[in-house]
């Protein structure tokens, strides 16, 4: 073994690596400034690349629905046109949906879950670089519409066919519009699928020693049933996108009625990715929320197993509801029936999950930090959200439900009462582990009421307004039909909402940069990421990889000081006899073949073929470049005094 | 000033107290597109599945909330001790309270699942038993205007009836509605006669429903079908069986004429017409107090109609190429790709539903529709055409949107006002 590991290690040694190799494989060493963000590797620093990137499209995507609200605040409104409001809520919802939501979640996974399991990093650190700037490229090209003549998206979040079509999408103007959305979301779908098979990898081969399945925390678990969903769903809609390409570019008839296709299966196999979909959004949400109740309420999460699975249940059954999307699309009574059943079946897991969290309250000893108060009022409103789902579940009351207001307020209930308020606890509780600095409770607190306030006051009266018979996308309403003042109402809480999220980032900044310090363990958490040596962690997260001995193993390590202080000591010994802690070298090359791929997208958009296979052409030289740069890496050493040694290229002074 | 949650408490509950209000007038539940307010037995069955899950979600959610209210309070730390507070017992969960949670949760879904099914069957299609008695009519989809064939009431010569954005349904009888569509999806909705069905292209789907009692009724496109979405709506006039059939007595009739005297001279029709706004409301208070028997009065010829204008008007329909889109049978007009205008004159609203059916609403459709509608064809052209190709004395091509003066727009009004 070990003159195995010396073998390698004269393989890729410095000197012979300074002679034999040409400058662009020469690995980047920088490990702050920009160069640093831009080829890391570091599965951190992408996780804030991701965060800081989610939180600016959900800034834009905010700005998007404020517009909307103002047109909508008064009937027959002249603020904005049409158009511009299709544009709005096409882009609102696909921002929010694929810019915002899932890379927030990404983030957390990015952050957090090598952390949790006792990892150094993920699996496949370079390609965790790529899956970024893949995604950041799909986030240009879904956006770049809006600085150009034929303007933004305009055909819906679920563009359904055949008003995607050729004669339907550009009926008055020479429009790339609908190609942007079909590139953006292909390469946003090749971006989330690299992800999660990073992730998978991760969590299934990078457990730390002892860190068994069924003790691995529970936003890991839903780290992992959530990129399974993603990589077990992307690939219907990649089909249905890159049929509606050829229809577009190259004449076919997938959905082109003239040519006999059937818009209906574009539905189908939308709704199939759709759904799951809905679920990708949420379960790292719920995640988040099984690691704070547990951590505030100073006990076990209920039921741990049957939480776990119920989660897998979700996943499970996702996969055969997508139908009821479509209730109204005359699919007959025995399809209707089979998924108004299967649909309310979704209920019952998720219902488990509610109860088991008001079964971790129970007996505790409750801390209302901000965190907590956002995960509690996630509790409330996902289970608002979650009743009126259920009321969409029986179809022929969702006949009058469906393409309503009604349906605006369930899901506004599911995604920002749920999703957005779990990755805001999520992003308060791991602020200090992240940035070493504590968010203040009063100016939190005040962030969260004002969010709650205006949360409701913008999404209560919408179920009213769908009952009252009001369709969502539309631009004005008449004045005489009872939808005025509920409107109006709404249009004003979306303001005081806008309110309550200035105020909650404007005191992220504020604490990034003059927050009070703070250190290690602040809330006395429960799991491994609070195990870290220093907040922020170090580059290489832990001193000595720990050893798992329980369900919440920090919380273990805590009440077992004296065992496990041994144990790190001849862990530490066995790591250095091995060469020192393993790490990744950075890369360009992630970067670069995602450059590509957003060059390639873009001309592909315009129907510029020559330029298309410019940018394939530069991605394929990245691809080379990855692959022939050779595996890279290096050792760090931890010394007795808790300094560390080591780093890119000063292997071979250690030995 | 310390920071107390208790103030906020006041201020959330003052609100939602605040928001409850209209509620208990019931303003937001009675609109002409309400649910709530069912006027056939589609809409009622609907709705009374909805009552159901109400009733089983709200018990759940008191219950829920109870218990998640009682434990956030109940097992609150000491204030103060933050993360030093004492640790409790260490319980790792009860899978028998699991068990017979998961056992309550699916017994409550059962009670909503069995109605759900019997009104899946329900709603799909008229009962058996009422079958022979239905009426059947063909609700076709445009980008942005609906179109409704009658099949049974064939016109000798021309085909089935067809009519435009009004659907006149007999009350009291089953009406089974086939839904088509001629470009994008769109999908039909009354909401108080009965949910919605989505019109599929390459698909025949159809939804049926019943009106109890003869009124008039709002819907509205509930797809989202392209830039004028929002304003592509309809209205159903049930009637009473005498008045339904001498109302497709009156329609199968060609167009009617109006002779003008000989010495009659023309006067230009006076009303106020100011140019308006963008989306500026095309409704009226008087029109919503009674709008059955506005739509009454709109089938009988109006007392001043000046026979000259309308006969110049019938002229410019024909010179401004009105006549290549729309048909007025007997005027010899038979275009197909826009509303059948032969009885526009009695419909009570233009512009797919969007404006009452006056003579100012109807100048300003006419004069400048883009304003109205975004994207409609009469200003666009049809296939994708941004205007219309013109060819100008040289033979130059130039596109064009359409152009009526406003002198012009007063004698087509008049003519258009006067097809009973």
């Amino acid at each position: 073994m070990e003159a195995a590991l010396q073998t390698a290690y004269t393989a890729t040694d410095p000197a012979a690596k300074a002679s034999g190799r040409p400058w662009f494989f020469t690995r980047p060493k920088a490990k702050t400034g920009l160069v640093s963000w831009l080829t890391t590797v570091d599965h951190k620093k992408i996780g804030l690349l991701y965060a800081i990137t989610a939180l600016f499209f959900f800034l834009v995507g905010g700005v998007e629905a404020l517009l909307i609200r103002v047109q909508l605040a008064v009937p027959n409104n002249t603020f904005i046109s049409h158009q511009l409001y299709n544009e709005l809520f096409t882009m609102h919802a696909t921002t929010m949906i694929f810019l915002a939501v899932m890379p927030l979640s990404a983030a957390f996974f990015n952050y957090m879950m090598p952390l949790q399991i006792g990892a150094r990093d993920v699996a496949f650190p370079r390609l965790n670089g790529f899956a970024f700037w893949v995604f950041m490229a799909g986030a240009i090209v879904l956006n770049v519409g809006w600085f150009t003549r034929s303007g933004a998206p305009d055909s819906g979040w679920f563009g359904y066919a055949p008003l995607t079509s050729v004669a339907y999408s550009n009926q008055f103007a020479g429009d790339s519009s609908t190609d942007l959305w079909v590139m953006g979301l292909q390469i946003l779908g090749v971006s989330s699928v690299i992800g999660s098979l990073n992730f998978i990898v991760t969590i299934i081969n990078m457990r730390a020693p002892g860190l068994t399945m069924m003790r691995l925390p529970v936003f890991t678990w839903m780290t992992l049933f959530t990129a399974f969903l993603i990589i077990l769903s992307f690939p219907a809609i990649t089909i249905a996108l890159v049929e509606l390409m050829m229809d577009r570019s190259f004449g076919t008839g997938f959905f082109e009625v003239a040519k006999g296709g059937l818009p209906i299966l574009w539905q189908h196999l939308f709704w199939i990715f759709g759904h799951p979909e809905v679920y990708i959004l949420i379960l790292p949400a719920m995640g988040v929320v099984s690691e704070i109740l547990p951590t505030f309420s100073r006990k076990p999460l209920f039921g741990y197993p049957i939480v776990v699975f119920s989660g897998a249940v979700i996943g499970f059954l996702g996969f055969g509801v997508w139908s009821h999307h479509m209730f109204t699309t005359g699919m007959g009574t025995m399809a209707t029936a089979a998924f108004s059943l299967a649909t309310m079946a979704i209920a019952v897991p998720t219902g488990v999950k509610i109860f088991n969290w008001v079964g971790t309250l129970w007996g505790g000893q409750i801390i209302t930090r901000t965190p907590m108060m956002f995960a509690l009022g996630f509790i409330w409103m996902f289970m608002m959200g979650g009743f009126s789902g259920v009321m969409h579940s029986a179809a022929p009351a969702d006949a009058q439900q469906q393409d309503s207001y009604f349906v605006v307020a369930h899901f506004h209930y599911v995604l920002i009462g749920g999703s957005i308020f779990a990755l805001l606890a999520g992003i308060h509780y791991w602020f200090p582990l992240v940035f070493g600095r504590m968010v203040s409770e009063l100016w939190g607190k005040l962030s969260f009421w004002v969010i709650f306030v205006g949360f409701n006051v913008t999404f209560f009266p919408m179920h009213f307004l769908g009952l009252n018979g009001m369709p969502r996308r539309t631009a004005v309403y008449d004045g005489n039909m009872g939808w005025n003042s509920a409107n109006l109402i709404a249009s004003i809480g979306a303001f005081i909402l806008a309110i309550g999220i200035g105020i909650y980032f404007a005191v992220m900044v504020y604490t990034y940069f003059k927050g009070k310090k703070a250190t290690g363990d602040v809330w006395d958490a429960r799991t491994l990421e609070w195990a870290v040596p220093t907040t922020p962690p170090p580059e290489h997260n832990f001193h000595v990889t720990p050893t798992v001995h329980a369900r919440d193993a920090f919380w273990y390590e805590k009440t077992h000081a004296k065992e496990i202080a041994e144990e790190k000591a001849k862990q530490a010994q066995e790591t250095e006899a091995h060469g020192g802690i393993h790490m990744p070298s950075q890369s360009w090359f992630p970067l670069v073949t995602a450059t590509g791929l957003l060059i390639g997208g873009l001309f592909f958009t315009h129907h510029n073929f020559q330029g298309a296979i410019a940018g394939g052409c530069i991605m394929l030289l990245g691809i080379l470049g990855w692959a022939f740069e050779g595996p890279g890496g290096y050792h760090l050493h931890i010394h007795k005094d808790g300094s560390v040694t080591g780093g890119e290229g000063q292997d071979h002074a250690n030995h | 000033m310390r920071f107390r949650p208790a103030d906020l408490l006041r201020r959330i509950t003052t609100t939602l107290a605040l928001l409850a209000l209209p509620l208990i007038t019931g303003g937001w539940t009675s609109g002409p597109q309400s649910t709530f307010d069912t006027k056939g037995p589609v809409a009622k069955s609907q709705l009374e599945v909805f009552n159901v899950t109400v009733y089983v979600t709200f018990a759940i959610f008191f219950i829920v909330a109870g218990v998640l209210a009682y434990a956030t309070i109940k097992f609150r730390a000491r204030p103060g001790t933050g993360e030093k507070a004492p640790v409790p017992d260490q319980g790792h969960g009860n899978p028998f309270i699991e068990l017979g949670l998961i056992g309550a949760s699916i017994a409550a879904l059962v009670v909503i699942a069995v109605p759900t099914l019997k009104a899946i069957w329900y709603t799909y299609d008229v009962p058996e038993a009422e079958r022979a008695n239905a009426y059947e009519v063909t609700a076709r989809g445009l980008q942005w205007w609906f179109q409704f064939e009658y099949p049974h009431e064939q016109i000798e010569g021309t085909g089935q009836l067809v009519t435009g954005n009004e659907l006149v349904i007999p009350a009291g009888r089953p009406v089974r509605i086939n839904l088509r569509t001629s470009d994008v999806i769109h999908s039909f909705w009354v909401p108080k006669l009965g949910g919605k069905v989505d019109m599929m292209p390459n698909r025949g789907n159809h939804l049926w429903l019943q009106a109890d009692e003869p009124g008039y009724f709002w819907g509205q496109c509930a797809e989202f079908c392209g830039e004028s979405h929002a304003v592509m709506r309809f209205r159903v006039i049930a009637l009473g069986a005498e008045d339904f059939a001498a109302w497709l007595e009156n329609q199968k009739k060609p167009a009617r004429n109006v002779t003008a005297p000989v010495d009659a001279k023309p006067v230009l029709a006076s009303y106020d017409m100011t140019p308006k706004k963008r989306n500026a409301p095309g409704y009226t208070a008087d029109f919503d107090a009674n709008p059955m028997a506005a739509w009454t009065a709109m089938q009988f010829p109006e007392k001043d109609e000046d026979p000259l204008l309308v006969n110049q008007g019938r002229k410019l329909f024909a010179e401004k190429n009105c006549v290549t889109c729309h048909a007025v049978r007997g005027h010899g007009a038979s275009g197909v790709n826009a509303p059948d205008l032969t009885h526009f004159g009695s419909r009570t609203t233009l512009a797919a539903g969007l404006l009452e059916n006056n003579k100012p609403n109807l100048h300003r459709w006419i004069v400048d529709p883009n304003n109205v509608k975004p994207g409609n064809k009469m200003y666009m052209g049809v296939n994708g055409m941004s205007g219309y190709m013109t060819a100008d004395d040289k033979g130059r091509m130039t596109k064009e949107h359409i152009k009526v003066n406003d002198t012009e727009a007063r004698a087509i009004v008049e003519y258009l006002h006067s097809l009973k």
